[in-house]
C-alpha cells in the first residue's frame, strides 16, 4: 500500500485488476465446500432410479466423477476463455443446472437476477427513506418521546427475523386488509411487502447511523458558527450536519446492497418471489454444483463492482478523500 | 446537491429493474403447485405434477378419461388387438397435428419410444417399454456396446466410430424391436407376452410422442463414450413443439408457466380454459394464503400443518347437509356437483378443501437382507420377526393420533377399490399377542425375566434402527409412535434415526437400516405397478427382499392371459406376501388434499388415480355448458 492517495482512475484500475483474483479465491473456496456436501445431484430424492451404468455415464458427462477436471473445465467456460477457444457458444457459460437439466444456469440467473435486483434495490430505497426519517427525528431531539419510539422500532427491526416480520405483514396487509397480493411477482403491488420486510433491518441500522451522526455533528463547532451567522436550525441540520452524518451511511450502502441482494432468500420464500436467493439455497441443498458455482461467481463479481461504485461515489460526495 | 446523486442513482436503477418485468394478462384458470416441473420432456418425467402437465401438452396414442380412467382414443382413432394379445395395430387419426402444423405420424411414435428405451436417455421409465418385443434385449445390447466403446475410446475419441456405432444401433432397433410403421398412419406394436394393461401404459405420458426434428437438433454423439447426449433446452417456449391441447408460451424458472390453447389440436373445441397459468409457490403457508386471497382456482397441495383442520372443517360442513349429500349420491351424482348446489359454509366450516384417497400407500420397509452392513446380525431376515413387528403396530391409533387425516388403514400395498376386478386383499392386522408368539417362535423371548428379550444364546435383541427422512414431520412422528408401540408390545429397544433426504436415500441404498420409511404411488392401472417392487432385481426394492418363489409366482401370474384369472393369481400372491413374508409394513393409503371451490371450479375427478385433466378444468359454468364430446371407452 502506498501512502500516496490514489486518483479515482487508478482506484478503478486497481480494483479491476484485483477482481479476477478475488473471484477466483471465492470460486475455489465454494468449490471445495460444494464438493464436500454428500449426495448425488443426478438423483431425485423421491424419484425412480436409473440403472447404475447410466448414472455413471451421466456423471462422466457432467464431469462429476473427476473434481479436478470439473474445476478447470467449469472455470474455463465460465470465465469466457472457453468461448474464445470455441468450446461453447455462450460467452460466459455457467453450465446446465444438474438438478433442473432443462435450464442452464445462465437462464436461471437471467430470470432470477432481475427479480432479486429489483427486490434488493427497492429494499434499499425504502431503507434509506425510513432510516433517514427516523434518524433525523431522533438525532435532532435526542431523548424525546419520538426518539425513544423510533429507537424502539429500530431495535425490533434489527432483532426480529424476517420470516416473522414477513408473515406478520402478509397476514395484516395482504390477508386481512387485502391491500396487496399474497405472494408472487409481477408489478409494483407485488414488490411492496417483500421489499418492506427486507428493508427493515437496513432501515434500522441506517437510522441509528444517522441519529448518532446528527447528534455528533449538531454539537460541532462549524454548526455553532453557522447558527451564529443566523441560519435557521432546519437549514443547518439539513444542509450542513446531514451531509456529514450521511457519509457513514454511504459507505454502509455498498455492502448493505450486496447483502440485500444475496441475503433475501428467506423473504423470497415467504413471499414466493422467484429470485436467485431461493434458487441458490435450493442449489446448495440439492448439491446442484453448477448452479451454486454460477451464482457464487456472479454474486462475488457483483459484490466487488458494488463496492467499487460506492467507493467512487464516496469520493465524489466527500472531496476530502480524493 | 452532491448527496442526492447516490440516492437518484439507486432510484433510477430500481426503475430500470422494475420496467423489465411486465405482468401477463390474467389466465382463465390458475393453479398453484408446490414445486416447478423439472422438465417438459415426456420421456424423462417422473413426478405427478409433471405428468399432469404432460397430459395436456402431449397426446399419446390413447388417453385416460379423467372421470373413470377408461381408455379413450387419442392420436389413434382406433386400434386392433390380435387374438393372441401380442400384436396391437394402432390407426392414427388424419387430423392429429403438431403445434407447428406438421402431421403426427407413426414414425414420430417410433422415434419417441426408441429414445425412451435407449439407455443413453436415462429415462426413469424405460422399464415400462420392456413389454415390447426385443426392447429389453435392445436396451442391454446398446448398454454393452456403449461400455465397450468407452473402454476403447476413452483415451482416443472418434466421432466417426461413434457415428458408426449409432448406425448399428438404429439398424438393431429396426430389425429386432417389435415396433413398426408400415405407413404414416399405422403403428404396429408386438409384445413379448400378452399384457392386459398395455393400453393403460400407452396412455402414460412417457409413451407420448415428441417432435423428432425439434429434439434431434439438440442431440450429439459423444466421441469418447459413443453415447447420444441430449441437451435439454429444446423444452423452452419458442422452441418446443407439442401435439396436445395446450402449448407452453411462458416458462419462468420456479415462478410460473403459461399454457395456451394449441390451435392445431384436433379436439380443441373440447378444451375449457383457453389459457392456464401454473404458478410455483414453495412455501406451503404462502400457497394457502394465496389461494384464500383468490389468486388461484386450484391449490394442488396443502402443507401438513393445515390439512387436519381444513378437512375437519369440510367434514363439519358436509355433516350439516348429510341428507342432501346422501340423496344426491344415491341418485348417482358426483360429490362436487352436489356440494355446488348447497348453501355456503358457515363459521368453522368450509367447502374449498377436499381430501381424496389416493393411489398411493405409506409404509415402512423391513430390511430383509441376510446381514446389515459391517456383517452385523439382521433379525429382520426372519419373516417371523417381520410378522411380529407388523402385528404389534396399532395402525388405527397411528391414524387417529399421529397422521390425523382419517386415512384408510392398509395391510397390503395395492389400494382397494381402484383397480376394477382386483379383490380387496387383507394382510396382517393388529394382534399384539400373536406378535409376541411370532417373536417367541423366532427364538426371541425374555428368558431371564429382566424385561428384555434374548435368543437361546442369551444374546439380547439388537436395538432396532428406524431410519426416516426429515423431509416431513409426518415421517418422524410415525417413527416415534411405532418405536413406542414396539417397546411396549415386544419389549425391544428401538431408536429413531432422522436423516436429511439425501443421506436417508444413501442409507436406504446401502441397506443401512433395520426399518425405514417408504411410500409408493401406482404408475399405471395394474397391481404389478405395486407387486413388481418386491421382485429381487427391481431397482426400487429398497428392502433387499429376494425370494425366488415370489419372483416365479409373480412372473407366472403377470403373464396369465385370462384377465380375471390373472388378477385372482396376483391377489393370491399379494395375500401370501402380506400374511407370510411381510417385507414391508403398510400403514395407510395416502390422502391427497386439494383446495378448490366446487362452486367455481368444475371438471375435477375423484377417481382415486387422480388423473386430473387440465383441459377440462375451469369455471363450473363453462364446464357445464361445454361438456367434452362423448367418446365411448373402447373395450
Amino acid at each position: 500500500m502506498s501512502a500516496q492517495p490514489l486518483s479515482t482512475g487508478a482506484l478503478i484500475l486497481r480494483r479491476l485488476v484485483q477482481l479476477p483474483f478475488i473471484v477466483l479465491a471465492v470460486y475455489t473456496l465454494t468449490f471445495i465446500l460444494a464438493w464436500s456436501v454428500p449426495g448425488n445431484p443426478l438423483e431425485n430424492p423421491e424419484g425412480r432410479r436409473p440403472p447404475a451404468e447410466i448414472v455413471a455415464a451421466m456423471k462422466k458427462q457432467y464431469k462429476l466423477d473427476d473434481p479436478v477436471a470439473f474445476y478447470f473445465e467449469y472455470l474455463e467456460k465460465a470465465s469466457g476463455i472457453g468461448y474464445l477457444r470455441g468450446k461453447t457458444d455462450r460467452v460466459f457459460d455457467l453450465g446446465p443446472s444438474l438438478k433442473q437439466p432443462d435450464w442452464s444456469v445462465n437462464e436461471i440467473l437471467s430470470t432470477g437476477l432481475p427479480v432479486s435486483i429489483t427486490l434488493g434495490l427497492s429494499a434499499m430505497v425504502i431503507a434509506l427513506m425510513l432510516g433517514l426519517f427516523a434518524g433525523l427525528i431522533g438525532g435532532l431531539r435526542p431523548g424525546s418521546i419520538a426518539d425513544l419510539a423510533t429507537q424502539l422500532v429500530a431495535v425490533i427491526g434489527i432483532s426480529l427475523p424476517s420470516f416473522v416480520i414477513g408473515s406478520a405483514l402478509l397476514m395484516l396487509f395482504a390477508v386481512k386488509l387485502g391491500l396487496f397480493p399474497v405472494g408472487g411477482w409481477g408489478g409494483l403491488a407485488y414488490i411492496a411487502l417483500p421489499a418492506l420486510t427486507l428493508s427493515l433491518p437496513f432501515a434500522a441500522y441506517i437510522s441509528r447511523l444517522i441519529r448518532f451522526g446528527m447528534i455528533e455533528e449538531m454539537g460541532a463547532d462549524y454548526i455553532r458558527t453557522a447558527r451564529a451567522k443566523g441560519l435557521t436550525r432546519a437549514r443547518v441540520a439539513l444542509h450542513h450536519a446531514l451531509k456529514n452524518a450521511f457519509l457513514p451511511v454511504l459507505s454502509y450502502l455498498g455492502p448493505a446492497t450486496a447483502v440485500a441482494l444475496t441475503g433475501s432468500f428467506v423473504v423470497e420464500k415467504v413471499f414466493a418471489v422467484p429470485g436467485v436467493g431461493q434458487h441458490f439455497v435450493d442449489g446448495v441443498l440439492g448439491k446442484d454444483i453448477t448452479l451454486v458455482m454460477g451464482v457464487v461467481l456472479v454474486y462475488s463479481t457483483l459484490m466487488v463492482v458494488f463496492n467499487l461504485v460506492v467507493d467512487v461515489m464516496y469520493r465524489f460526495v466527500d472531496p476530502r478523500i480524493a | 446537491m452532491r448527496l442526492l446523486i447516490p440516492v437518484i442513482a439507486l432510484v433510477l436503477a430500481l426503475a430500470a429493474a422494475v420496467s423489465i418485468d411486465r405482468p401477463l394478462p390474467p389466465a382463465d384458470f390458475v393453479l398453484i403447485d408446490r414445486s416447478d416441473v423439472y422438465t417438459l420432456d415426456p420421456q424423462r418425467m417422473s413426478y405427478q405434477h409433471e405428468l399432469r402437465r404432460a397430459r395436456v401438452l402431449y397426446e399419446p396414442l390413447v388417453n385416460l378419461r379423467a372421470a373413470d380412467c377408461a381408455i379413450i382414443p387419442g392420436v389413434a382413432e382406433r386400434w386392433d388387438v390380435s387374438p393372441d394379445g401380442l400384436t396391437y395395430t394402432f390407426h392414427l387419426r388424419g387430423d392429429a397435428k403438431w403445434s407447428n402444423g406438421d402431421p403426427v405420424t407413426s414414425e414420430d411414435f417410433r422415434y419417441s419410444w426408441r429414445r425412451a428405451i435407449l439407455p443413453d436417455s436415462a429415462a426413469d421409465y424405460s422399464g415400462l417399454f420392456f413389454a415390447i418385443k426385443g426392447a429389453k434385449k435392445f436396451f442391454e445390447a446398446r448398454s454393452a456396446m456403449l461400455k465397450e466403446f468407452t473402454a476403447q475410446h476413452a483415451e482416443n475419441p472418434s466421432a466417426a466410430d461413434a457415428e458408426a456405432l449409432w448406425k448399428r444401433t438404429v439398424d438393431l432397433f429396426d430389425s429386432t424391436v417389435g415396433l413398426h410403421a408400415p405407413d404414416a398412419r399405422t403403428l404396429v406394436v408386438t409384445l413379448d407376452a400378452p399384457l392386459v394393461y398395455f393400453l393403460d401404459l400407452c396412455a402414460f405420458p412417457c409413451f407420448s410422442p415428441v417432435h423428432p426434428a425439434t429434439v434431434e437438433a439438440f442431440v450429439s454423439l459423444d466421441p469418447a463414450t459413443g453415447r447420444a447426449t441430449q441437451r435439454h433446452d429444446w423444452t423452452k417456449p419458442g422452441r418446443i413443439v407439442v401435439n396436445g391441447a395446450y402449448m407452453p408460451t411462458v416458462w419462468r424458472y420456479k415462478r410460473d408457466m403459461r399454457l395456451e390453447q394449441n390451435p392445431h389440436y384436433w379436439n380443441k373445441d373440447a378444451v375449457v380454459a383457453k389459457t392456464i397459468e401454473c404458478r410455483t409457490v414453495e412455501n406451503p403457508n404462502t400457497g394457502v394464503l394465496s389461494f384464500q386471497s383468490g389468486a388461484a382456482d386450484w391449490l394442488t397441495d396443502i402443507g401438513p400443518e393445515y390439512k387436519t383442520e381444513m378437512l375437519a372443517e369440510r367434514r363439519a360442513y358436509l355433516e350439516r347437509f348429510k341428507a342432501d349429500l346422501n340423496a344426491g349420491l344415491a341418485r348417482g351424482e358426483r360429490v362436487d356437483d352436489i356440494v355446488a348446489t348447497l348453501p355456503p359454509p358457515g363459521d368453522g366450516e368450509r367447502r374449498d378443501a377436499r381430501g381424496f384417497d389416493a393411489f398411493g400407500t405409506d409404509f415402512f420397509s423391513f430390511n430383509c437382507r441376510e446381514t446389515l452392513p459391517g456383517d452385523r446380525v439382521n433379525p429382520f431376515n426372519d419373516p417371523r420377526v417381520r410378522r411380529a413387528f407388523a402385528l404389534a403396530v396399532d395402525k388405527q391409533a397411528l391414524i387417529d393420533r399421529v397422521t390425523r387425516l382419517k386415512e384408510r388403514v392398509a395391510s397390503t400395498l395395492v389400494p382397494p377399490g381402484v383397480l376394477e376386478g382386483y379383490p380387496v386383499v387383507e394382510g396382517l392386522g393388529y394382534d399384539p399377542d400373536r406378535a409376541r408368539a411370532e417373536l417367541k417362535a423366532a427364538g426371541w423371548e425374555d428368558r431371564n425375566g429382566d424385561g428384555v428379550i434374548e435368543n437361546a444364546d442369551g444374546v439380547k435383541f439388537p436395538t432396532v434402527d428406524i431410519l426416516y427422512s426429515t423431509a416431513s414431520p409426518r415421517f418422524q412422528n410415525l417413527a416415534l409412535a411405532m418405536r413406542d408401540m414396539w417397546k411396549r408390545e415386544l419389549r425391544v429397544a428401538a431408536e429413531c434415526r432422522g436423516k436429511d433426504s439425501k443421506l436417508y436415500k444413501e442409507d436406504l441404498k446401502k441397506g443401512n437400516f433395520m426399518i425405514a420409511r417408504g411410500g409408493w404411488y401406482g404408475d399405471y392401472g395394474d397391481p404389478t405397478t405395486w407387486l413388481d417392487l418386491q421382485q429381487s432385481q427391481n431397482g426400487n426394492n429398497d428392502r433387499g427382499y429376494s425370494n425366488p418363489e415370489y419372483d416365479r409366482r409373480l412372473a407366472e401370474a403377470s403373464s396369465e392371459i385370462d384377465p380375471a384369472l390373472r388378477l385372482q393369481k396376483l391377489a393370491e400372491l399379494e395375500r401370501w406376501l402380506f400374511t407370510e413374508e411381510v417385507p414391508l409394513l403398510p400403514i395407510c393409503n395416502y390422502v391427497t388434499v386439494y383446495m378448490y371451490d366446487p362452486v367455481e371450479v368444475g371438471g375435477m375427478t375423484d377417481h382415486p388415480r387422480l388423473e386430473q385433466d387440465l383441459s377440462i378444468l375451469g369455471p363450473r359454468r363453462a364446464t357445464a355448458q361445454a361438456p367434452k364430446p362423448s367418446q365411448e371407452p373402447s373395450k
